[in-house]
């Protein structure tokens, strides 16, 4: 019951937020709710089902110039080309899910790890796609004849779609999906016993992670309106792990918490700038340390392999 | 043509082979695959400038400061970090590794600044030719001090106290704590003496490429090279990586400069679904 009223209180917060705010503090917010869907696909994958993933930039990367390109070299509006990219990228992460049956653990962090390298190497020397390492100016988004640039116009866009995926991460976790997921991360060999079909979920998982990946990827592209190869590299990969971790993987609120702290604490602590990302990487490692709650059900998963 | 390329192949080969020791050393000790290590041979070359032009310290004493300091690093985060989660599921100490590599490289990026900084080179780099073929001395002195680490290494895990300790533990964990040896203790031994071929390793290629925050990209050659010679074999770690080097050189050569590191990435994957256990390594039971 709290819950659910602090959620209205929420929600009626975010619905006010554009006409009292300022227009910096929405862009903010709209960067929260972006982030919060691309950190939704590895809350999925690492949380739900137990599956490491340093991938997760390069998804990001897909759905982020995909949809830059859709727009300028066919011509698509981007209410289609989003979408479209996202479903791609999400048929990719199941293939690479369905690849990855025969492996776990770091061999599966290897993997993703070296994907998400090549992504980010191809970016940069497949320049008549994507601009090389200078870059991609990203078309802004079109409804009608309307051209939405300002921060609040975005925000009206991606803010529902943050809802939505929230709204989907609670459904997912009480689903039979969900508790598949579960299953899998307690245990593969026991998950297959009891008759889930181990290689479907996982890449299930993938391809959840790897949609919303992109969709988030589209969405942050939208609203930072240029994309640089330097941003969805192996180090932005381990950002969205920090934020999911320190978020909480098991929680549905888990991305938009981490975001959330990911995005304003920056913005509240301008003196240590320079240092952001070292304060960021440690106060990964130390949640992984002394607070190993923040990833409540990994301890679970252990239970389950003793 | 083909002798250069093996060379080359080599010289990059030497290195990868001991940032893939480094893992392999690790692993088969303690289970833990360090996705910071990478980050660890940049941090062990920035402490070489640092001793250098921040205490003027000579480049012999440097390179021993860099490596003493590595080496207590790694025993650090043995202590710190992986003893408190030795019972945690491997997906978190996997993220705490990747956490200790990030905050290296952005401590670094923040200390340093991310611009290259110089660091002397072993040898002259000017080429002197032999028949036909190219030699650079500084490329000869990393295969030299390469080879004699690997060498160094193998002598004690065979003839020492301390070496031997570790090899039973290899073996098996139980056994050795039976008949008296500190498991943990070892595991501390491990992660210093890893620290240390990545830092030989860094120290050995920050001069051959660029010394700048993001060097330790290179470490994922090393996992290339150690998944290759089978992640659990000493020598196919370091055969891993001379295949890996001289392979990249080819690549770089037949293909183009810019294919080179998307083809060992390539490989990387490749061999990671088709060919888990490696070239030379044997397929280990997993445990439920």
């Amino acid at each position: 019951m709290i819950v659910r009223l602090l959620l209205l209180a929420l929600a009626a917060a975010l619905a006010v937020l554009p006409f009292v705010a300022s227009s910096h503090l929405i862009f903010l917010v709209a960067m929260i709710g972006s982030t919060s869907i691309m950190v939704a696909g590895l809350t999925i994958v690492v949380g739900f089902a137990g599956q490491i993933s340093i991938a997760q930039a390069s998804f990001a990367a897909i759905g982020a110039y995909g949809t830059a390109q859709i727009a300028s070299m066919a011509g698509l509006p981007h209410w289609i080309g989003l979408p479209a990219i996202s479903l791609i990228t999400a048929a990719v992460g199941y293939l690479f899910g369905l690849l990855s049956l025969r492996v776990a653990d770091h061999y599966l962090a290897l993997a993703t790890m070296a994907l998400c390298a090549i992504v980010q190497l191809l970016l940069i020397h497949l320049e008549d796609w994507t601009g090389g390492a200078v870059g991609l100016a990203v078309p802004p988004l079109e409804i009608g004849s309307r051209v939405m640039t300002r921060p609040v116009e975005l925000y009206a866009v991606i803010m529902p779609c943050a809802g939505l995926t929230i709204w989907f991460l609670h459904a997912l976790s009480t689903s039979r999906i969900g508790r598949a997921f579960a299953a899998l991360r307690m245990s593969e060999v026991a998950a297959a016993a009891v008759g889930i079909p181990v290689l479907h979920y996982k890449s299930t998982a993938f391809a959840l992670s790897a949609f919303f990946g992109a969709f988030g990827g589209g969405l942050f592209a939208l609203l930072t309106t240029y994309l640089d190869p330097a941003q969805f590299g192996i180090l932005e990969s381990v950002r969205l792990i920090a934020i999911a971790v320190i978020g909480g993987v098991l929680n549905p609120f888990g991305p938009v918490i981490g975001s959330a702290v990911f995005v304003l604490l920056p913005e509240t602590m301008g003196a240590l700038g320079r240092y952001m990302s070292l304060v960021f990487s440690l106060l990964l490692l130390v949640f992984v340390v002394v607070s190993p709650q923040g990833i409540a059900g990994l301890s679970a998963r252990f239970r389950g392999l003793r | 043509m083909l002798g250069q390329i093996l060379i080359s192949g080599i010289t990059a080969g030497a290195v990868y082979a001991l940032v893939a020791l480094g893992f392999v050393v690790l692993h088969r000790g303690t289970r833990v695959v360090h996705f910071g290590l990478g980050d660890q041979m940049t941090m062990s070359a920035y402490l070489v400038v640092i001793a250098q032009v921040f205490f003027d310290a000579p480049f012999a004493v440097a390179i021993l400061i860099s490596l003493v300091v590595s080496a207590g690093f790694g025993i650090a985060i043995e202590r710190g970090v992986m003893r408190p989660l030795r019972r945690a599921p491997l997906l978190v100490m996997v993220i705490a590794t990747l956490a200790i590599g990030a905050a290296l490289r952005e401590g670094l990026r923040a200390s340093m600044g991310p611009l290259p900084w110089p660091i002397p080179f072993l040898m002259t780099p000017a080429p002197f030719s032999v028949g036909n073929l190219v030699l650079v001395p500084a490329n000869l002195a990393v295969v030299g001090i390469a080879l004699a680490v690997m060498g160094g290494l193998f002598l004690t895990l065979r003839y020492t106290r301390f070496g031997r300790a570790i090899v039973a533990v290899y073996e098996n964990p139980t056994g050795a704590a039976i008949v008296g040896i500190s498991v943990p203790g070892v595991h501390a031994r491990l992660w210093g003496l890893s620290s240390v071929l990545a830092a030989v390793a860094g120290i050995l290629v920050a001069p051959l490429i660029t010394l700048s925050p993001d060097m330790g990209t290179i470490g994922i050659k090393g996992f290339a090279a150690a998944i290759l010679g089978g992640f659990n074999s000493l020598p196919g770690a370091i055969a891993g990586g001379i295949l890996l080097g001289i392979a990249e050189t080819a690549a770089g050569v037949y293909v183009s400069t810019a294919m080179k590191d998307i083809i060992s990435y390539a490989l990387l994957i490749a061999c990671v679904l088709l060919l888990p256990q490696g070239l030379f390594g044997k397929a280990e039971a997993r445990k439920v």
